[in-house]
């Protein structure tokens, strides 16, 4: 079960860089760097989860040895990640906006004065 | 513990910036109280960092401060954690010192820009990052340190995004950065995975035994983040466009500050994390990075015409001296190639800064356009000269007293290990400080001397303000380069110390006989670094240029009729003072930055134009190539580790 | 006191001998006689051999003109920087048994200060804003790249020979290199360094930039290039450097390779009985004559017979020459002297 999180992640990954790599177009490059994003969010989650575990929600003296849950500290990295992969974003996304006003253009092949 | 301890600085050194960066947001409308809290939090910054030399650099101290004091129990670090040593101390100095260089000339050199609000804002914040990832002594902190720094250098590539270039040079970046930032992430989970911690000292006390796919993999991972951190070869030519669209506030900073950060997570990674560089073809792997690194961009560099462009491509080119010598794995080369990493924050930063000057009064960067401005700027010109010189060198500036220590460090590395190859990257090193020197040959030629352009009548010196930061880099390059001693005893050697002390660096955090605890007879114990053979170079010679250089100031101004030569005075033959232009008459005949060197490019035409077609501009290309520098060392991690 | 007594030993070394009055002396006699062989070799009569001394005085004594486009300090200081050193580098170079300062690894310092004379002449070109300048730095520059890397490799392979023989692994010390070959004989005896000195012959025209490497500074198509503008003294200064120059690369030639004579005369004073300080003032003298005497051959071996044979060759076959043949030469040598031959 575990194991088919960590093949979609990877998929996802993969995904993404072949996005980035073979797509011309800004957006779809954008939309790449997110599914990037999100494979990698996929194992951190799936890192921190134990068959049978309960949520990781205790109030004072209710954690016990026997307490099985699963690991918190994934879904608090999570969360971090998926609000900085949201600003990246949001500012690749201006920087997308920018390009297209100068530019007139959103392919890749075209907005290379940069070179050499 | 008083707030007033030492044991606090580090966190204070970081709250700083923050705090500047957000009151800059709450009250920062009026230039003034702006520029005073900008100087204010770096300076605090700064100073925290230098109260800290005594005790960590000379008392040989690690501090392990712990947020909220939430120490280790039961063997587990769940809290998070700052961690000083040596090592991070040192990259500390340089980092809030090239912070406050760049606020003070940033007072003058964006007085014209709007949004300097944001500007401030994001500056802050850029080095709140970096200092945070290079004293965070947890993983996870390191990446969220890494993504601020890279989302904060992106936006403030972008800042003028009229300028040409801008905006393409923070896209190619953010896609680029974004895979490496991506890449470290990936590589801390999965080291949390197989550790379940993501405190840095105890998983450099669980990691190094304990090597399985996964964590080879996860190691591939951080290394290639941290390359593109660092923008060496396959990643520089994201420097090249970001530098050079930046203002030269920001490629200071991105130039001196964000690739050390690269640099000191390679080293961190390499030699404490996971214990790799007593292996052979670990060494191997830097060093060839290294001198691939030095080598191609110093020819890039050559076929540039832009000004901060061709600075960006140097700036990778010296820090393939600085992973060559920490790639030695000797006591030497690393304390060679930290003393370098130093040095070249101080002379690029100066260099960059010159750059700026040139464009707040010209408003071009194109070296075919500028010429002459010596006359104009003679200020900026001297500070530019000693950069020039400390880069590619010359004694008795910084650049010479380290880059002859690396020279030293490669060549008893070859004669220790009996490995032709480790000669072969001296002479690499050789014959790039020499390309080095002719490249800023030719940015002199082409910008401070040769003939003044017309429209370049009227061009003035810069504020006083530009000077004083540009001028507080010069010193430091000469200082450097004259006490060579001082700064190996007081800085390198500590932190080369701590860089073999990865024992300490686990005890520290982790509480007295961890490291011992845990990895048994594998526990790196702090090993004796014999500095002996650490050669420095004394300044006795250039002492004694000085001397007879004034000696023969004196004799050739005694004996000649320089006095009564002055320009223009008495110029009754008409023509006199003109330049000789074959009698003809004289017309404006700049030698163009492209003409230079002709004799060099036409035999190499063949890889300067293969050079030029492999940097595409295109980002997919740069991607792809990410994507490779990723296969490969996925592929040599699975080999080799 | 001692202090006192250490300054003035070193007033004397800067001054008088290895520095300035040997060198204007003996670099300039060089240069006539490098003038006066080439003469012969193309049946002309040729100047007096004192003929530099008299074009240096003259240069000395006429005005200097300083064009209005020109950076007048970079302009006028240029030249002196360079020839100042020039003698720093002179301070270094081992004249057989005597040494003004010795270094750990001076060979690096050397290679550094080499570079200095060149970038003065570039930077004083530069700042002259003339357009002959800015093709003729473009030209020097390249010349100076040229030359380096054979010049590294050779320096390097003879570190490499005599660090082994001392057991270090490696010299980068020329006083101790010249100290070994006293003891145990020239270097040139070596096969490895035979190849090296072969090497180091064809690096020195190009590092003085004499004919047919001179393209930064020819005078029939670009007007002396870097030199266009300048006159008077600063000019003067310039043509000593030059002279001085050849005296530098032909003493550390013979410092490289033909070191063991100093032994020999050590060897020879002791035969004839004489020891303790009359016999070291005595052998520094020996030394001095012979080193000109050496330098001299040197200079009409690989500076004279290439100028009268050859004509000027085009910047990008010089690049060329030195980084295919020179260079195969001293990898050559290299590769023998790692292998212990």
């Amino acid at each position: 079960m575990i194991t088919f999180n960590y093949l979609a992640s990877f998929f996802l990954i993969v995904l993404g860089i072949y996005t980035i790599v073979v797509k011309y177009n800004l957006v779809k490059t954008v939309i790449g760097m997110c599914i990037m994003d999100y494979g990698v969010n996929l194992l951190i989650i799936s890192v921190g989860f134990n068959p049978g575990g309960t949520a990781p929600i205790f109030t004072e003296g209710e954690l016990t040895a026997a307490s099985y849950f699963v690991d918190p500290i994934p879904q608090a990295l999570t969360l971090t990640s998926i609000v900085i992969g949201a600003c990246v974003t949001a500012m690749t996304l201006a920087l997308v906006i920018k390009l297209e006003e100068s530019y007139e253009t959103l392919d890749t092949r075209e907005i290379r004065r940069l070179r050499g | 513990m008083s707030i007033f301890s030492y044991q606090h600085f580090p966190v204070y050194a970081i709250m700083v910036l923050f705090l500047g960066a957000f009151l800059i947001a709450a009250i920062g409308r009026k230039a003034p109280v702006r520029h005073c809290l900008a100087v204010l939090a770096s300076g605090a910054s700064l100073a925290f960092m230098i109260a800290l030399i005594q005790p960590v650099m000379l008392g040989g101290e690690i501090i392990a401060y712990w947020m909220g004091n939430r120490v280790p129990a039961g063997g587990y670090a769940i809290g998070i954690a700052l961690e000083v040593d040596a090592l991070g101390l040192f990259f500390g100095l340089v980092v809030t010192l090239a912070l406050f260089a760049s606020v003070i000339y940033s007072i003058r050199y964006m007085a014209h820009d709007d949004n300097q609000e944001q500007y401030y804002i994001l500056l802050l914040v850029l080095i709140g990052g970096v200092l945070g990832l290079i004293l965070s002594g947890d993983m996870f902190n390191m990446y969220i340190m890494v993504e601020i720094m890279t989302i904060s250098a992106v936006a403030l590539t972008a800042f003028r995004h009229k300028v040409f270039g801008a905006l393409e040079a923070a896209f190619k970046y953010m896609v680029v950065g974004g895979i490496g930032s991506t890449c470290i992430l990936a590589g801390v989970i999965i080291l949390y995975a197989q550790a379940h911690t993501l405190n840095f000292a105890q998983l450099a006390a669980l990691i190094p035994g304990n090597l399985n796919t996964a964590t080879k993999v996860a190691f591939a991972l951080l290394f290639i983040g941290f390359s593109t951190k660092a923008f060496i070869v396959p990643f520089h030519p994201l420097a090249a466009d970001a530098h050079g669209a930046a203002p030269a506030s920001i490629s200071l900073l991105i130039s001196g500050v964000l690739t050390k950060s690269g640099v000191y997570g390679l080293i961190r990674l390499t030699y404490v994390l996971f214990q790799t560089m007593n292996l052979g073809t670990m060494q191997f792997w830097l060093v060839f990075i290294g001198s691939v690194s030095m080598f191609v961009c110093v020819t890039m560099a050559l076929a540039q015409h832009d000004f901060k462009r061709l600075l960006a491509f140097h700036s990778i080119s010296q820090i393939g001296y600085v992973l060559s010598a920490v790639g030695l794995c000797t006591a030497m080369g690393i304390s060679s190639g930290l003393y370098h990493a130093m040095n070249h924050t101080l002379f690029k930063g100066l260099l960059f800064l010159a750059a700026g000057a040139v464009l707040h009064e010209t408003g071009t960067t194109d070296l075919d356009k500028l010429g002459g401005l010596s006359k104009k700027m003679p200020h900026t010109t001297v500070l530019f000269l000693i950069g020039a010189a400390s880069i590619s060198g010359i004694p008795p500036f910084n650049g010479f007293a380290s880059k002859w220590m690396v020279y030293q460090a490669t060549y008893m590395k070859a004669v220790e290990s009996g490995n032709i190859g480790f000669l072969l990257v001296t002479i690499i090193a050789l014959v790039t400080s020499t390309l080095t020197l002719a490249s800023f040959v030719k940015v002199t030629q082409s910008v401070f001397f040769g003939q003044l352009p017309k429209e370049y009548e009227n061009v003035k010196e810069v504020p006083f303000g530009m000077r004083l930061a540009m001028g507080i880099l010069a010193l430091l390059c000469v200082l450097t380069g004259l006490f060579p001693g001082l700064v190996t005893t007081y800085l390198t050697e500590p932190a080369t110390r701590a860089v073999f002390n990865a024992g300490g660096y686990i005890n520290a955090m982790m509480g007295s006989g961890y490291a011992e605890s845990v990895m048994g007879a594998n526990a790196p114990a702090a090993q004796a670094v014999n500095f002996a053979e650490v050669g420095v170079w004394s300044p006795i010679s250039w002492l004694c240029i000085l001397m007879i250089a004034l000696l023969a100031i004196c004799i050739v101004a005694l004996s000649s009729k320089y006095d009564r030569v002055s320009e223009n005075q008495g110029a009754k033959v008409e023509g006199k003072y003109d330049l000789f232009f074959g009698g003809e008459r004289s017309v404006y005949s700049q030698v163009g930055g492209d003409d230079l060197f002709w004799g060099f490019k036409h035999n190499w035409r063949h890889y300067f134009g293969f050079m030029h077609e492999l940097h595409s501009g295109v980002v997919n290309d740069y991607a792809l190539w990410a994507v490779v520098a990723l296969a490969l060392a996925l592929l040599y991690a699975m080999i080799v580790l | 006191m001692s202090l006192v007594m250490d300054a003035i030993k070193y007033l004397v070394y800067i001054l008088v001998f290895p520095g300035f009055l040997f060198c204007f002396l003996s670099g300039l006699l060089l240069c006539g006689i490098d003038r006066k062989i080439v003469a012969r070799m193309q049946k002309r009569v040729g100047p007096p051999v004192l003929q530099p001394f008299y074009d240096f005085f003259k240069l000395c004594g006429k005005e200097t003109i300083v064009p209005a486009a020109a950076s007048r300090t970079t302009f006028l200081l240029a030249p002196l920087v360079g020839l100042a050193a020039l003698v720093v580098i002179q301070l270094f170079i081992p004249v057989f048994n005597f040494s003004a300062f010795s270094g750990v690894a001076d060979i690096i310092v050397i290679l550094y200060l080499l570079l200095i004379p060149a970038l003065s002449i570039i930077m004083g070109g530069a700042a002259s804003g003339s357009p002959y300048a800015g093709v003729g730095l473009s030209r020097e520059m390249v010349t100076i790249i040229s030359v380096e890397l054979p010049l590294v490799l050779v320096l390097l392979a003879v570190g490499k020979v005599v660090g082994n023989a001392m057991g270090t692994g490696l010299c980068f010390s020329l006083t101790q290199i010249v100290a070994w070959q006293a003891e145990h004989g020239s270097l040139i005896a070596t096969p490895s360094m035979i190849v090296a000195a072969i090497a180091m012959l064809m690096v020195i025209p190009g590092e003085t930039g004499n004919h047919p490497f001179d393209a930064a500074e020819a005078e029939t198509e670009i007007c002396e290039g870097m030199l266009a503008e300048y006159s008077g003294a600063p000019l003067g200064v310039y043509k000593l450097s030059h002279a001085v120059k050849m005296l530098t690369m032909t003493s550390l030639f013979v410092a490289l390779f033909l070191g063991g004579i100093g032994g020999g005369i050590d060897r020879m004073l002791l035969s004839w009985g004489l020891t303790g300080g009359a016999a070291g003032v005595i052998a520094v003298l020996i030394g001095i004559v012979v080193l000109f005497v050496l330098c001299a051959i040197i200079t009409i071996i690989s500076i004279s017979l290439i100028h009268a044979a050859t004509a000027r060759l085009r910047i990008e076959q010089i690049f060329k020459y030195y980084w295919t043949v020179v260079t195969g030469l001293a990898v050559i040598s290299l590769v023998l002297a790692w292998y212990g031959m």
